[in-house]
């Protein structure tokens, strides 16, 4: 450790109004971390030739090859201008896939340093930070950043860079002043939609009205960066310089004696000076002068690189170094690299810490000046107004705005994040100069644990792998921690009240606690109510970070950023920690980016499950990105089946062959597609679709015809699978004679979804269609319907709950009723396209026809699957047994075997009952496929926001993937486009990470599950005429969509694929290996 | 000199034989490697992609081509495009590399597919993924074999797997109906062979002459029969059995805590 000892450290901590909690933020490659080795070096922590080069805050090995920040650390700094100041330093990653780190990193910071790259201006990221500062109410402060590359790569004249660094300080605050606007219209279109409560509300909602009224008069001066406000700072990192503007003015101030009060106000800006009367003039530019800002500052900064980097001119740095005061030792001088000596004297004439560290210690607030509407803000969660918090709470926020280390303030710190840290670098287990009594305390030691290793060794081994499974509990932890190299988490918090101590016990509160419903009167030394998202426990340690290492301390006084040790149990990734449980968790982090990928992971062996789980609880723990990792499926993760399968109303002219017969002006249509269903004996169709087919024992004919549902049914039935399921349970009741009782509310419902249903299902065909219906399927609840349309039959309706009262005569159910049902649950399951389910398709059933009927007609079910319904049970006992002999002698291939006795129909093709289900089955996908099939794909919304500049890539990106735009607005205030499409599930795969990639980072996508859309092209279509040969050649496989699908699908699923194994037979390789 | 130095040397590249015997005479034709499986299944329609040549031969490797008497003596035509139709459609070939290779794969996925619905983690009652069990299955070295149905093997595989991973078959979900008399009498026969019973339940009938015991069990499907057969047999016809769901399992998400 540097110049700073941690005694100096923990005396800073407790001067609150000294302390300067910050964070650097910007864009990808812009130099936060490089700024950050800076400020380091200040302290001496590391040297500062090494500064920028280090990167000392990127302590892991991944980011040092990389070469970006991936997670944010704290450094924690000394400073002394006349005052000393402590300051907390965070450093943020800016890749886009980090920015959750950025999020949690800004919430524990008063103030944010935006680090903007001279030459690249304003990038995506940039906007991202400054809307993120925004949300939290935090101050930030502007530091342009490699101002070198203007002139070493660009090559700028100091007047060519004067304007390029206006430019970008307009961009800068364009972006601020856009986020304030879009501030002020939101809150406008809310006061606008409760326009009679905004009267009620308090005083602020009125300011608000004021604001609506016009948007100039509001004074949002104080956001904006300009140098004659001191909140910008220009600097080159690398070479280790940086100034404001107050510095060169208390320099002129002196040389040129000028007040330093007008130099500062015409430093930046338009000004010139006017050498013979030595005062300053307003209209540089329409005078073709130098602005003063060139003329005093970038010309020196010019000369000095001019003569130090380009020309290489000795004499004249010697003559610079000389009248600037510096003292540059002789191996600089004489170094090869130039950049060498440019640093050792620019460091030395505008170091960049003083610049920044003395703009952070003026300009941004000390934690004490935290401001009540920031307190408001984070004490109430969600949409709860701050005044609806109990009574308790809202004391609390004096404690908050006090930020007082008394002993009897509250604590309040906030988690933000846990971070794993290898357990070497825990200040307890690192290596320290060992006195003479604890190395033999250690020797102790390991000979005993020597001793009893050897003898648990054998036990061991069994005992691991289930040590494996368990959380560790704290003390587990510990003592694992000392034998493997474990993984140890850390909470990075700040405490925004009170002082932290070591040993103390506190109540730790989940995002989704509650102080409303705590029971009255009960404090930290209390038994800990059972109250949901609350836990309490004693604080193990407590950490001082210093980027990669970790220091001890005994107690953390109010206004600081800290590490909590031994919290992993208590906190999943971000927490409340009080002693007043009276206390409101604070409100969530604000994440820009929002989980879109959705990853299934499962181990590559399947006996790691176990291990796999423990692993993903790890990290998702330890990202704060929170919901993607929550959402892992633990085992098997069901994918979105992307497919249903459906039929279609025949088309009148096939599609394909009209818009041919248009481009060419010759209809040769002709349909020649009979033969493409080959249909196996026993199966006849009608020219209408209906399928008659026979069971193997010749005992029974079904006869079935598919007809496709309208869309609206469809949706209807995906949409009230609840009632469905209801219904069917009742009607299961009734068989059994039992009654289900059903609230009045439900059969409301059940009543109004019936009128929907015969309100869509109009027309001649559909007649009396609802009543008949006879079951739902798949899985009795599906969006497909079983029609009754057998003459003569009756069957108690599905709707049987809603007629209760009318107990009309009773409808008798047949025989075998129930085989019917199953085999169309079973036909809806799989359709013969690609086995998926099927989805909107009514079979009717048209014949049933069953030789053995006449016997068992009035004879109740005596088989497997159905009911013995009627209370008329003990007279069915007889008149089986009657029966029964009926039917085996009216049943030519049924032998008199023992089995018959039972009443089953047994012969050599199993179970009648069985034969009647599969039957029923191979019906309903004969009369399927005599329609014309098409896939349905499931399809997402999707809801990207872009800039204008990409939306280009973005629609390409789109429509490669077969996605449509439904709709493009623009935001207002903001120069994003939100974007709505549709894209097919299937193609889903990637999509997020190829718009990203293709729009770098400009634009994101949200995937939503929306509907199912029939795939329009038919997969069994090929060319049949000579025009579609030509124009889709022989094997149309280029144009048809469905059909790849439907050949991924069956691919993936092992079946059949009709596709040949080698495509040319002469273009194969006939070589064999040992020839 | 030999007969038999390379240069002299011919070999069939490219080219399987597809052999018939008909009429006491063989019958061989001449075709490309890969493709008379295909042709069999339909998926290739050119005929000329098929076979090298349309003449029919008595040796396809000496070249001994068939003479005309005996092709029309045998197949009763002399349109030797049909009878090379028939000999491709009916003859005996030897199966080529890619042709078993596809097969066996297809087979493969196809019994990892029968597993994979059939069977779930019995810790999460979650199915596993088709590529897991796939993965599962190369672990424990399983071979398909092309001639047993692939319901078969994945019953067989199911077995094996069950000594390397977790798994298990996915229950059934079954409720009877018994009259009472037989119930008792029946539930200890039953019991053996269920898993876990889920509710039991005494009923009373409208006319109080029955009892009824009512019970949701789980059972493996194996048993089912088994099941079926008892019940069916004991209480003559006058117990029901029916099948809640096929298969018992979880879905939808889980959060991790």
């Amino acid at each position: 450790m540097g110049h700073t000892s941690l005694e100096k450290i923990i005396a800073l901590q407790k001067k609150t109004p000294h302390i300067r909690n910050l964070c650097i933020l910007a864009h990808v490659d812009h130099g936060k971390t490089t700024l950050a080795d800076c400020l380091v070096a200040s302290n001496g922590i590391i040297s500062s030739r090494l500064a920028g080069k280090l990167r000392y805050l990127d302590s892991r090995e991944d980011e040092q090859i990389r070469g970006i920040t991936m997670k944010s650390s704290a450094i924690s700094l000394h400073y002394t201008t006349g005052n000393e100041y402590l300051i907390n330093l965070i450093d943020s990653p800016g890749h886009v896939d980090f920015s959750s780190e950025v999020s949690t990193a800004v919430r524990l910071c008063d103030g944010a340093i935006v680090v903007v790259d001279a030459v690249e201006g304003v990038c995506p990221q940039t906007q991202v930070v400054l809307r993120q500062a925004w949300l939290e109410n935090i101050r930030p402060v502007l530091v342009i950043n490699k101002i070198d590359r203007l002139i070493v790569e660009l090559k700028l004249t100091s007047q060519e860079a004067y304007t390029h660094l206006q430019k970008i300080l307009e961009q800068v605050n364009a972006v601020t002043g856009s986020l304030f606007t879009s501030k002020v219209l939101e809150e406008r279109a809310e006061k606008d939609a409760e326009a009679q409560s905004s009267c009620t509300e308090n005083g602020s909602g009125d300011q608000v009205y004021d604001w609506s009224a016009g948007l100039e008069e509001t004074d949002d001066s104080d956001l904006y960066f300009s140098p004659d406000r001191g909140n910008v700072v220009f600097a080159s990192a690398i070479d280790g310089w940086g100034f404001s503007i107050h510095q060169f003015a208390e320099m002129y101030s002196q040389k040129m004696g000028i007040r330093s009060s007008v130099l500062l106000k015409t430093l930046w800006g338009d000004f010139y000076l006017n050498a013979k009367a030595k005062k300053i003039m307003k209209g540089a530019q329409s005078k073709g002068k130098k602005p003063l800002f060139v003329q005093l500052v970038l010309d020196n900064i010019w000369s000095m690189y001019d003569a130090v980097v380009t020309r290489r001119d000795k004499e004249k740095v010697e003559k610079m170094v000389t009248s600037l005061g510096l003292k540059v030792m002789s191996r600089d001088l004489r170094h090869s690299d130039p950049k060498v000596l440019l640093s050792a004297i620019c460091s030395q004439w505008l170091p960049v810490s003083q610049a920044v560290l003395s703009m952070v210690c003026e300009k941004l607030p000390s934690p004490a000046e935290i401001s009540a509407e920031r307190v408001e803000k984070l004490m109430s969660v969600g949409a709860r107004r701050f005044d609806s918090l109990p009574e308790q709470t809202q004391e609390l926020k004096k404690a908050f705005l006090d930020c007082s280390a008394d002993e009897t303030a509250p604590v309040i710190v906030f988690v933000s994040k846990m971070f794993a840290v290898d357990s070497k670098a825990l200040p307890q287990n690192k290596q320290r100069p060992l006195t003479q009594e604890e190395i033999a305390q250690r020797r102790e030691q390991a000979r005993q644990r020597h001793a009893e290793r050897q003898a648990a060794n054998q036990s061991a081994e069994t005992l691991k792998g289930t040590e494996l499974n368990m959380l560790p509990t704290a003390l587990s932890v510990k003592t694992a921690v000392e034998e493997d190299n474990k993984e140890h988490f850390v909470a990075f918090a700040r405490v925004y009240s009170g002082v932290l101590r070591k040993g103390q016990k506190v109540f730790v509160l989940g995002p989704k606690y509650d102080p409303s419903l705590l029971p009255e009167g009960c404090s930290a030394a209390d038994v800990l109510p059972s109250v949901p998202h609350m836990a309490c426990c004693t604080v193990d340690s407590l950490y001082l970070l210093m980027g990669r290492e970790l220091e001890e301390l005994d107690e953390v006084p109010t206004g600081n950023v800290l590490g909590i040790g031994g919290m992993e149990e208590f906190i999943l990734k971000s927490a409340t920690i009080s002693t007043s449980p009276s206390c409101p968790p604070f409100t969530p982090l604000n994440f820009e980016a929002t989980p879109i990928v959705r990853v299934a992971v499962e181990p590559k062996h399947p006996s790691e499950m176990p291990k796999l789980v423990r692993g993903m609880r790890l990290l998702n723990q330890a990202d704060p990105c929170a919901e993607v990792f929550a959402k892992i499926e633990i085992s098997a993760s069901k994918p979105i089946i992307p497919f249903r399968e459906t039929v279609i109303r025949p088309p009148k002219v096939d599609m394909v062959n009209e818009d041919m017969g248009k481009q060419q002006k010759v209809a040769v249509i002709h349909q020649v597609k009979e033969e493409q269903t080959k249909y196996p004996e026993g199966v006849q169709v009608d020219s209408t679709g209906l399928v008659t087919l026979t069971t193997p024992n010749k005992m029974a004919t079904v006869g079935v015809r598919a007809i496709p549902l309208p869309e609206e049914v469809t949706r209807l039935l995906e949409d009230n699978v609840e009632l469905i399921r209801t219904m069917e349970q009742f009607s299961l009741f009734v068989w059994e004679d039992k009654t289900l009782d059903i609230n009045q509310k439900i059969l409301e419902n059940i009543q109004e979804f019936k009128v929907k249903l015969e309100s869509n299902l109009q027309g001649r065909k559909w007649r009396g269609a609802v009543e008949r219906i006879w079951a739902f399927g798949p899985r009795r609840c599906g969006p497909n319907i079983l029609l009754n349309s057998v003459e003569g039959y009756r069957r108690p309706s599905v709707w049987q709950c809603l007629e209760r009262e009318k107990e009309t005569e009773k409808a008798e159910i047949r025989d075998f009723d129930n085989s019917i049902a199953s085999g169309f649950q079973l036909a809806t399951l799989s359709g013969p396209m690609c086995e998926e389910l099927l989805m909107g398709v009514c079979f009717s059933v048209e014949t049933w026809d069953m030789k053995l009927s006449a016997p068992l007609a009035q004879q109740d079910s005596i088989d497997e699957d159905s009911r013995a319904a009627e209370p008329n049970i003990d007279n069915q006992n007889e008149s089986s047994d009657t029966h029964e002999t009926n039917t085996s002698s009216a049943s030519s291939n049924r032998s008199r075997s023992g089995a018959e006795a039972a009443g089953s129909s047994v012969d050599c093709y199993g179970p009648f009952s069985g034969q009647l289900i599969a039957a029923m089955k191979e019906a309903c996908r004969y009369a399927f496929q005599a329609k014309p099939q098409r896939l349905m794909a499931a399809m997402y919304t999707c809801e990207i926001m872009a800039t204008a500049e990409v939306l280009g890539r973005v629609y390409a990106v789109l429509s490669k993937r077969e996605g449509r735009v439904l709709q493009e607005e623009m935001k207002e205030g903001t120069d994003m486009f939100i974007i709505k499409a549709v894209l097919p599930v299937a193609e889903s795969f990637g999509f997020a990470d190829e718009i990203r990639k293709r729009t770098s980072g400009l634009a994101s996508p949200q995937l939503v599950f929306s509907h199912w859309e029939v795939i329009s092209s038919d997969p069994f279509w090929v060319p049949t005429t000579e025009e579609e040969y030509l124009h889709f050649g022989e094997k149309a496989d280029s144009s048809n969509q469905a059909l790849k699908y439907m050949n991924a699908v069956r691919r993936r699923k092992g079946l059949y694929v009709e596709e040949k194994i080698v495509e040319h037979a002469e273009k194969q390789r006939t070589l064999s290996k040992n020839k | 000199m030999s007969i038999f130095t390379p240069t002299n040397q011919i070999r069939l590249t490219n080219v399987a034989v597809v052999r018939m015997k008909k009429g006491g005479k063989r019958f061989e034709i001449a075709c490309y490697k890969n493709k008379v499986m295909s042709w069999r299944s339909g998926a290739e329609k050119d005929l000329d992609e098929v076979l090298q040549t349309n003449t029919v031969f008595v040796n396809v490797s000496k070249g001994q081509v068939a003479k005309k008497d005996d092709l029309s003596s045998a197949f009763g035509t002399e349109d030797l495009t049909e009878i090379c139709k028939q000999i491709l459609a009916k003859g005996e070939l030897q199966v080529s590399d890619r042709e078993r290779q596809s097969q066996l794969e297809q087979m493969f996925r196809d019994i990892a597919t029968i597993v994979a619905e059939k069977c779930v983690n019995p810790e999460t009652k979650r199915p596993y993924t088709v590529s897991l069990i796939e993965r599962a299955m190369k672990d424990i070295h399983f071979s398909v074999k092309a001639n047993k149905s692939t319901k078969q093997q994945a019953l067989e595989v199911i077995k094996q797997l069950q000594q390397s991973i977790q798994i298990q078959r996915a229950h059934m979900r079954l409720r009877f109906v018994l009259p009472a008399r037989d119930g008792k009498r029946l539930k200890e026969k039953l019991r053996p062979l269920i898993k876990t019973v889920e509710n039991e339940d005494f009923d009373e009938q409208l006319e109080m002459v029955y009892l009824f015991i009512v019970q949701v069990c789980l059972i493996d499907p194996g048993c089912f029969r088994d099941i079926d057969e008892l019940i069916r047999c004991e209480t003559k016809g006058k117990g029901t059995l029916e099948v809640l769901s096929l298969k018992d399992v979880e879905e939808g998400d889980e959060k991790l805590e």
